[in-house]
């Protein structure tokens, strides 16, 4: 794990000395006694993967996943500037809630929930269209996770979406819109386990060097799962191992990943 | 929780199953016409628990996931129990801080949270929702049902949901159903079929239920194949459910459609004794499609 001294040439040229970057207290008092915006970029830039993270969790909706993000940005900047580091309580149980009332503020704003429905009705039609097109090419129904890869969209959307179709079977649904790029698409399965993006975001900048020191099956997994997105279900058959095996491989990796970052133990802090 | 829940869920604390308590929120929640916003913010919050459970409340070991969901007028409650560690119950909002982001994240989407733990190990999570639907549950009377054997937790594949009243059923059964047919993976034109049992099943069921029953339904899925128990119920009745209802003429019970569905059945004893009831099972196979 690299010392604070080894890190400061890599930050902002505003920071020069920055010897004690990693110290986040020093970071809030930096910025809130002494207005150093530098420092509110560091605590900005070490946070953004946990307001990325929760912004994810609305991600099914229609709304653009970058629009989101803003938007949980903007909680997270208000939670830097409000936070107060003296109670010796962690940011995160802080931020969190600030970041959600942000983003269900802005959900009210700009009517969100009424755009929700169709969101939904698109991926019914293209669950339904993908339904058909299969059974035409491949002369069988396919499975869920058939449909799902088709689509590329989750296990639990495609359900949702089957769900919907049989609801309406007897409405007609309006036309899709023409060729749209599928945020959700990337979102993982849904299937309770993206839930591990969680744990990691947690884990603040020091994951990358502790990433070294775990063994290698350990980092394929965590780099497929949270780098190139991939599912449990996708890394199971890729490594040829089981899904629950994934599983249990990421839990483990995460844990030892807490251990060597010492997070977020707060002694350590 | 005051009474009785409307419905009630057993699960393995695995992964998987906490798309099943989503699945039967979503169900729950199109009954009662929940506005989508709060919705979300339930299935996060409730999410956020059972994952809790999932993680850290067995210390990597197996064990129940129970969720009970309650929709008195105004409110939707959710509590979620474990047999385990659960979530520390001296941990405080603030303090909280090893169970992850789950507890902030509880806190800041419930009006009311309330952390027990459970005499002989264990912990409950009480989560309160205010809701502005206008809709509302019944709150169910005494378990009325005979006596017979409470589904057992021997294993894993085996989820258990307890409904009351037996309506409330056919919001959530459908969805659990299909989410678990996807996990034996089945075709969908197969899920579509398991859905039409369901519903099919619990359309007669409702016909005959009296008004504070108890419904349990314990599903045991397998590779391609799903099984489905529904029982304890009165002595006779799984009978009178397969054969015929016998008021109308051309009703011929349940009997053709699993037959057209090439479902196999059993009427079974819920246990010994007298008073135990009978189960239903209808045994559902994805039709040998898939090679």
């Amino acid at each position: 794990m690299p010392t604070t001294a080894t890190n400061p040439a890599k930050r902002s040229s505003n920071a020069p000395n920055y010897g004690a970057l990693d110290n986040q207290r020093t970071l809030f008092e930096r910025w809130q006694t002494h207005g150093e915006s530098a420092a509110r970029e560091a605590l900005l830039e070490r946070y953004l993967p946990l307001a990325r993270s929760l912004a994810r969790r609305y991600g099914r909706s229609s709304e653009p996943f970058e629009d989101l993000v803003q938007v949980a940005s903007l909680g997270l900047l208000k939670a830097i500037d409000r936070f107060d580091a003296e109670r010796g309580s962690p940011f995160q149980s802080f931020a969190v809630p600030t970041i959600l009332g942000e983003m269900r503020r802005y959900f009210r704003d700009s009517g969100w929930a009424v755009h929700v429905p169709r969101g939904a009705q698109e991926r019914a039609l293209k669950v339904r269209d993908a339904q058909e097109r299969i059974l035409n090419e491949r002369g069988e129904s396919p499975t869920v996770n058939q449909l799902a890869e088709y689509v590329e969209l989750g296990t639990e959307e495609v359900l949702d979406a089957m769900q919907a179709i049989r609801a309406y079977e007897t409405v007609s649904l309006d036309a899709p819109r023409p060729g749209g790029e599928d945020e959700s698409s990337s979102f993982g399965d849904w299937i309770g386990s993206d839930d591990e993006r969680y744990e990691l975001v947690e884990l603040d900048a020091t994951v990358a060097s502790a990433l070294g020191e775990l063994p290698p099956r350990d980092r394929l997994v965590l780099r497929l799962r949270f780098v190139e997105d991939l599912t449990q279900t996708e890394i199971a058959e890729q490594i040829g191992i089981s899904q629950m095996q994934v599983s249990r491989l990421l839990r483990r990796a995460l844990e030892q990943l807490r251990t060597l970052t010492g997070a977020p133990t707060e002694a350590t802090r | 929780m005051a009474g009785n829940p409307n419905v009630r869920l057993r699960l393995a604390n695995r992964p998987e199953n906490v798309l099943l308590v989503r699945q039967a929120l979503n169900g729950l929640a199109e009954t009662l016409r929940l506005d989508a916003l709060e919705l979300n913010d339930v299935t996060t919050a409730v999410t956020e628990a059972c994952n809790n459970v999932v993680l850290h409340a067995y210390g990597g070991a197996e064990g129940p996931l129970e969720v009970e969901l309650s929709a008195p007028a105004g409110s939707l409650d959710v509590l979620v129990r474990d047999r385990g560690i659960g979530i520390r119950p001296d941990a405080t909002r603030e303090e909280h801080s090893s169970g992850g982001i789950g507890l902030p994240v509880i806190h800041a989407l419930a009006q009311q949270v309330e952390l027990r733990n459970l005499d002989g190990g264990g912990t409950e999570v009480e989560m309160h929702f205010t809701t502005s639907s206008g809709r509302s549950l019944d709150v169910p009377g005494n378990d009325r049902r005979p006596s017979g054997a409470e589904p057992s937790d021997a294993s894993p594949r085996v989820a258990a949901l307890t409904v009351a009243p037996a309506p409330v059923a056919g919001s959530v059964l459908p969805r659990l159903l299909s989410a678990l047919a996807a996990r034996a993976y089945f075709p969908s034109d197969r899920i579509d079929d398991a859905q039409t049992l369901a519903e099919t099943l619990l359309t007669r069921i409702d016909d005959s239920a009296s008004a504070d029953e108890h419904l349990t339904i314990t599903i045991d899925v397998a590779p391609h194949n799903l099984e489905l128990k529904l029982g304890p119920l009165e002595s006779g009745r799984a009978s009178t459910l397969l054969s015929s209802a016998g008021d109308a003429e051309d009703d011929a019970g349940l009997s053709p459609l699993l037959e057209r569905l090439g479902v196999g059945h059993e009427v079974a004893l819920a246990g010994a004794g007298a008073g135990a009831g009978e189960t239903l099972a209808v045994r559902l196979a994805d039709g040998g499609r898939r090679g």
